[in-house]
């Protein structure tokens, strides 16, 4: 088990994560492309947190703060979601291009 | 006293300059209720100062030698512009014909222009051309002599463009203005190679370094051919001659000036140039040339007319011409004295016809005739400037003539014919117009002509009377050759060929046995001379031509190519921006792509060394 490993795992993850950021059509789903993304985050800071600094683990903390701001922003990301889809009827990224040049 | 009058000559183009100025009140938009009439009385009196102060201050140059004076003007870094003033008997005697003839043209100008609202303008041009000729006169360098000529030449133009409501006055005066103006042009690139040869402008100095010079001969041809070229313009010579034939749609009071001295004002500038001109003998050459082709080509125009002034204007030409060759092979004495000749004779031809002119109206010599008994003053003037023109004893023109011809015999003996032939053709052309005029039966347009009235006929007279006394006055100054020194065959010569002339046109013009209009054998070359060689066409099909196309080509190189250029790097930022602006495609996720791609971007060039290794 190395640190390696687990920042390659964590980048994967953001990877995936903007992927879908970027290609999904669907609301939702970037909004859970964002918490993927998120998530590869609190892996990093875990694995520096375990390996790099054992004594104070500032690392796990930084990721309470991050689960929980994540969660709140899931939750106002969801409300505007909604604002916009109560407004268009719809959930289609591809829709939302109104402020173009 | 009277060497103050000598040494304050200087002020006589003042005089005129002070009138010009002043008459320019009168103009009608100034002093609106009085009417022109006192600009030209007022110049009237200032002209009659300045010949008077000639006329007392020439005697006292007669009997002194030259003096110089000298005004300085301009200092600059290594150029020390200073006018220098040449006080003689024939400068004071060159200002004293000029305020003389613009005094007669002046009284003329006062008869003739009754009808005319115009005085101050006019009157102010005629003493602006006193003023230049002048300063012309006395300066005694190059470099004023060419800014007076180019005074001059603007002031031909303003007064050739009198009445600029005609538009042939309006042509004329363009053309008067651009002939002179690039023969003057020459002329400047001359002025300037020769400062570097001869280190001055002065005449006198300039004589002198000719003297001794040992110039490249190209560069001594080509400075000569530049300097060729101002007072080629200026005496209306070959191929820069149309000028003066429509120069003499101006008012003609100023043509009395123009015919009679202002061409003369190159031949001045060309006679002080003299020993420099005769550095390149291929100068001289082309001097002579240009001189004997004007003088035959002028007299034949000049006989092709039907217009009364323009018949006399090529005639102007053509002793233009003989001046031109009187300088090219060296004879100036009898160059000036050909000058003053031709002046007032020139004077009297000019003032008779527009006395004719005035109330017949016409100026076609086809509808003119028969004036000679109601007319006799006109005609009798006419006769005598006839004879002071060509070589007729015992007046002026024949002893210029006989003096020239003699020269010409002992060093250029072909350029005697042509003398010769000038001189018999003139006499035929001026007969012809005599014939015209005054012989025959009256024609509807003379049917009923009054002589005129006394402001026109006194200074025709006294023109007339001076041209009798000239050769009183010239012995009395004893510039005429004795009879022992006389060279008679060349004076019978001379004699032969202006009676030869005065005989066949008597007997073509003034004998009624020939009917009129006379058709030559072969057409076209009649219209040849009538149209003046048709220079107006070649002109346009040459230098116009080339000068037009060429501007227009630069002017649409201008317009597309150099303005296109500039407003392609406009036309490329607008399209860009336009084009560029769909980058902003309103897609958060693509927003999110480029943010993603541009660190990525970043990272990859800030890690690059790392990765290299």
């Amino acid at each position: 088990m190395q640190l390696q490993y687990f920042l390659i795992l964590a980048a994967a993850l953001f990877c995936i994560g903007i992927y879908g950021l970027i290609n999904s059509r669907n609301a939702v789903r970037v909004l859970m492309s964002v918490e993927l993304m998120l998530n590869a985050v609190n892996l990093n800071l875990m694995a520096f947190s375990n390996f790099l600094d054992p004594q104070t683990i500032k690392g796990q903390v930084f990721t309470v703060f991050v689960i929980a701001i994540a969660a709140a922003e899931a939750a106002i990301g969801l409300a505007i979601v909604l604002a916009i889809y109560r407004n268009r009827d719809t959930v289609d990224m591809e829709q939302f291009n109104l402020l173009k040049w | 006293m009277t060497q103050f009058l000598l040494q304050t000559v200087w002020l006589i183009p003042c005089y005129a300059i002070a009138g010009a100025v002043v008459s320019i009140l009168w103009s009608p938009a100034l002093i609106r209720r009085t009417g022109p009439r006192p600009a030209g009385y007022l110049n009237l009196c200032m002209t009659i100062l300045a010949f008077v102060h000639s006329l007392i201050a020439f005697p006292i140059a007669w009997q002194h030698p030259a003096q110089q004076l000298s005004v300085p003007w301009l200092q600059v870094a290594g150029l020390d512009l200073t006018l220098p003033l040449d006080i003689s008997a024939i400068t004071v005697g060159a200002s004293l014909l000029v305020t003389g003839l613009n005094m007669l043209a002046q009284v003329y100008a006062i008869g003739y222009l009754e009808m005319d609202w115009g005085w101050s303008r006019f009157f102010a041009f005629l003493s602006l051309f006193e003023a230049g000729m002048c300063s012309l006169a006395f300066c005694n360098s190059l470099f004023f002599g060419f800014m007076i000529l180019e005074i001059l030449t603007l002031g031909t133009y303003l007064l050739v463009g009198t009445w600029f409501n005609q538009s042939l006055v309006v042509t004329g005066a363009r053309d008067a203005f651009l002939t002179k103006r690039v023969g003057d042009l020459f002329l400047l690139m001359g002025v300037l190679a020769i400062y570097p040869l001869a280190g001055t402008w002065d005449f006198d100095q300039l004589a002198q370094w000719a003297e001794t010079a040992t110039v490249d001969p190209t560069i001594a041809t080509l400075v000569g051919l530049a300097l060729l070229a101002g007072p080629m313009g200026k005496c209306a010579q070959f191929p820069l001659h149309l000028w003066l034939d429509e120069a003499m749609e101006g008012p003609l009071p100023s043509t009395i000036l123009r015919n009679s001295v202002v061409v003369a004002t190159g031949a001045w500038v060309l006679i002080k140039l003299q020993p420099v001109l005769a550095l390149s003998p291929v100068v001289l050459t082309v001097m002579i040339t240009i001189g004997a082709v004007t003088a035959v080509g002028g007299t034949l125009i000049a006989i092709a007319q039907i217009d009364v002034k323009r018949a006399l204007s090529y005639s102007v030409s053509a002793y233009m011409g003989l001046v031109f060759i009187a300088v090219g092979t060296g004879q100036t004495n009898a160059a000036l004295l050909l000058i003053l000749s031709h002046a007032l004779a020139q004077g009297v031809l000019v003032t008779s016809t527009g006395s004719i002119v005035l109330n017949s109206i016409t100026q076609d010599l086809t509808q003119l005739g028969g004036l000679g008994r109601r007319r006799p003053m006109s005609a009798l003037c006419y006769l005598v400037g006839v004879a002071g023109l060509i070589g007729l004893p015992p007046l002026g023109g024949f002893w210029a003539l006989l003096k020239l011809a003699d020269g010409l015999w002992a060093t250029h003996p072909w350029l005697v014919p042509v003398l010769l032939l000038v001189n018999g053709l003139t006499a035929f052309s001026m007969v012809r117009e005599f014939g015209l005029i005054f012989a025959g039966s009256p024609k509807p347009m003379t049917e009923r002509s009054p002589e005129n009235f006394w402001l026109i006929t006194l200074p025709m007279m006294v023109l007339m009377g001076l041209t009798l006394h000239l050769p009183l006055i010239l012995q009395s100054l004893a510039l005429l050759p004795s009879w022992a020194t006389l060279n008679q065959e060349m004076a019978i010569l001379l004699l032969w060929s202006s009676l030869t002339g005065i005989g066949i046109g008597a007997v073509v013009y003034v004998g009624q046995n020939i009917s009129k209009p006379i058709q030559l054998p072969w057409k076209p070359l009649q219209t040849l001379f009538a149209y003046d060689l048709y220079t107006p066409q070649l002109y346009r099909s040459s230098i116009v031509f080339c000068v037009d196309w060429a501007s227009r080509i630069t002017d649409w190189f201008d317009r597309q190519i150099v303005d296109g250029a500039v407003n392609l790097v406009g036309l490329a930022s607008l399209f860009s921006g336009e084009a560029l602006k769909y980058s902003n495609s309103g897609q958060g996720q693509f927003y999110i792509l480029t943010i993603a791609l541009g660190l990525a971007a970043i990272a990859l060039s800030m890690s690059w060394p790392l990765i290299l290794h």
